[in-house]
């Protein structure tokens, strides 16, 4: 444990912390919003979306590495592509993939439509399960690292103080992808009828939408936005065959203390949990994760239904 | 769908068939599993799971309360036992004591937040909740190894009056914990089938009426919890005593989704005994998987997915599908299963 430093921080001490933060909370609501659109559908909590991040993080990793192919000829002229090129690539298709993963993740829930949620929380745990032991198999089971291209990568001076570069990729990379979804959910047909199926998805099948077919593409929406920052927040966060279940935990808990189904109160919860981490991190860094917690019940303890929660079928 | 509520009890006798049978069982094990090419030890192991898993169901199957951070209190009876050979006396009653009264007062504490929730808050409350316990039991070194776990926690002998029995021998330790899970199933199965056990039920099928006719529910939920904790809290006693260490992991929500995995996987919706059911199906599964794949973790996973998509009530579901086809000319004493709300 780090030992507290008697006179604590001073405020300027500070400033990496909160930046810190901060990044890791946009990083979270990334994650959370596709949680929050899954919940709101289906009203399935999907206890597997860390690990449709961790899918989508480790194909980004095979992307760029072109470890697959190493030995052919295709794998040489892979990596003879520039590593900007490749992580581009890494971008698109990680999430892509993790997508694809969550519809498939999608038709197993099918028979626990119309129970009890438990019914879908067990078994995307199961999945959970599932794709983390497929990780070992494929993947091993040691920390791994993706590479970055030199542009993003590195750290730069500010006030003499040390800031990473990446961090600041990652943030504003992050609330593009927060204002992108966001303008998709508001400014599009698509988005409107997914917030609708959010609202009331009974009414949305009588007014003449394919249910199944929405549930399918808003899981494997949910499911790229979960690669999505998968691939952007492994270089922060680490990429381990558990990295799935370290993830979910704040992600589920952003979601329970924004309030099921709120967009905004997941974003705000995010930064929210990201602060937290991120000043706890200064004065005890052995700590840091605790706080989330300490926050989570501090918060459920005032606001049952989170900050900006609404009555939702999750409570029966 | 047949449900816990379906199945005919006879509610006024302590003793049942089953439980005679798993009595023998017990007896038996220590002989029987070296002859079917397992060892003593996974005998004690699948009594203390057994003993925590019943205490579970409880609440997750009895009440429809469902706690995803219940190895806590497995951890803490655990740690109990061990602080308390290390800092007080080597005794074996003080220690089992002391590990139900730490479980059952963290149980206490926590369900006194909890039972205002319900559904998914509910959940993931008691999520957060025991990895704060699991937190602590990693970070605070001095007092639980950290990491390391707890070690050098010594099997103190059984003194009843006079006599005095070595628990140091694996085979002595397993009739002791059979004992011990005799009386948990014993006062399990009496709870479930009181009146006590039948609100609970009520909560589980619909809590808003059950607070109409007239029950202070939350009450009922908190006890509950305790209760099941408070079990928890003697199995951890044995898992100290068995491992004759103590370690956070059991702690984690890996863990903790395993026990309900068991409880699911064994039918613990819908029968008494599926979580007994679950518990051998796991560590059989585990020793004969494990020995012939790395990856058994994998399977486990796979026919737990199968049987939540296709068979949610479980091995006891197919039990007792299975006996009721065996003899279809019976006529049907027991009256058509009652619709449950959801």
């Amino acid at each position: 444990m780090a030992p507290l430093n008697p006179d604590g921080p001073r405020m300027i001490d500070l400033l990496p912390h909160i930046i810190n933060g901060l990044t890791l909370g946009l990083l979270f609501a990334l994650i959370a919003l596709g949680f929050t659109l899954i919940v709101g559908v289906m009203e399935v909590i999907n206890l597997a979306h860390g690990s449709l991040f961790a899918i989508g993080a480790y194909f980004a990793l095979t992307v760029i590495a072109g470890s697959w192919f190493a030995g052919t000829p295709f794998g040489a002229w892979w990596l003879s592509l520039p590593l900007g090129l490749r992580y581009v690539l890494a971008l698109a298709i990680g999430p892509a993939l993790a997508g694809l993963a969550g519809m498939l993740l999608e038709l197993c829930l099918r028979p626990t439509y119309g129970k009890p949620p438990l019914y879908g929380l067990l078994l995307t745990f199961g999945a959970a399960l599932v794709i983390e032991e497929l990780i070992r198999l494929v993947w091993g089971t040691g920390e791994q690292n993706l590479a970055l291209p030199q542009a993003i990568n590195g750290a730069f001076l500010l006030n003499g103080m040390i800031f990473s570069t990446y961090r600041f990729f990652a943030a504003g990379f992050s609330i593009a992808a927060i204002i992108a979804v966001w303008l998709f959910l508001e400014r599009t047909s698509a988005g409107a009828v997914i917030k609708a199926g959010a609202h009331d998805s009974e009414m949305v099948r009588a007014l003449g939408y394919d249910l199944a077919r929405l549930r399918l593409v808003v899981f494997g929406f949910g499911a790229a936005l979960a690669g999505l920052a998968g691939v952007v927040m492994v270089p922060i966060w680490g990429l381990r065959p558990h990295v799935g279940v370290d993830i979910v935990i704040p992600a589920f808990l952003i979601i329970v203390v924004g309030g099921v189904g709120s967009f905004w109160g997941a974003v705000i919860a995010a930064l929210l949990v990201g602060l937290a981490i991120g000043i706890t991190g200064a004065y005890a860094a052995a700590w840091s994760t605790m706080s989330m917690y300490l926050l989570l019940i501090a918060i459920l303890g005032f606001r049952s239904r989170g900050l900006l929660g609404r009555k939702s079928a999750l409570e029966h | 769908m047949i449900s816990l509520s379906d199945i005919p009890a006879r509610p006024s006798a302590w003793i049942t068939p089953p439980m005679i049978a798993l009595a023998l069982l017990l007896l038996a094990a220590p002989d029987l599993l070296p002859a079917i090419g397992l060892y003593q030890y996974l005998g004690i192991e699948i009594a203390i799971w057994i003993g925590f898993a019943l205490g579970f169901n409880l609440l997750f199957g009895y009440t429809g309360l469902h706690s995803f951070g219940h190895g806590a209190y497995l951890g803490i009876g655990a740690y109990a036992f061990g602080l308390f050979q290390h800092h007080v006396a080597v005794s074996l009653w003080g220690g089992l004591l002391a590990a139900v009264l730490a479980a059952g007062i963290a149980g206490a504490l926590v369900g006194a937040f909890l039972s205002h929730r319900r559904g998914i808050y509910y959940a993931l409350l008691t999520i957060g909740f025991g990895q704060i316990f699991w937190f602590l039991a990693m970070k605070l070194h001095r007092v639980t190894g950290g990491e390391d776990g707890l070690l050098g926690i010594p099997r103190p002998p059984l003194t009843l009056g006079p006599w005095q029995v070595s628990l140091t021998d694996n085979r002595a330790l397993f009739y002791f914990a059979a004992a011990l899970l005799m009386i948990v199933v014993v006062l399990c199965w009496r709870l479930a089938n009181s009146p006590f056990g039948r609100v609970l039920q009520a909560i589980r099928q619909n809590e808003t009426r059950a607070r109409f006719v007239g029950y202070e529910v939350w009450r009922f939920k908190w006890a509950v919890f305790t209760l099941s904790t408070m079990i928890a809290g003697l199995a951890g006693s044995l898992l100290a005593m068995a491992q004759q260490s103590a370690y956070p992991d059991v702690m984690s929500l890996h863990q903790s989704g395993l026990i309900v995995m068991m409880v699911l996987v064994g039918g613990g919706l819908v029968s008494f005994w599926g979580p007994v059911l679950g518990v051998v199906f796991y560590f059989v599964a585990r020793d004969v998987l494990g020995g012939l794949t790395e990856t058994w973790l994998l399977w486990y996973g796979l026919i737990f997915m199968a049987m939540v998509m296709l068979r949610p009530e479980g091995l006891a579901g197919m039990l007792h599908d299975l006996l009721r086809r065996s003899r279809p000319r019976q006529p049907s004493a027991a009256p058509a299963p009652a619709t449950e709300a959801v």
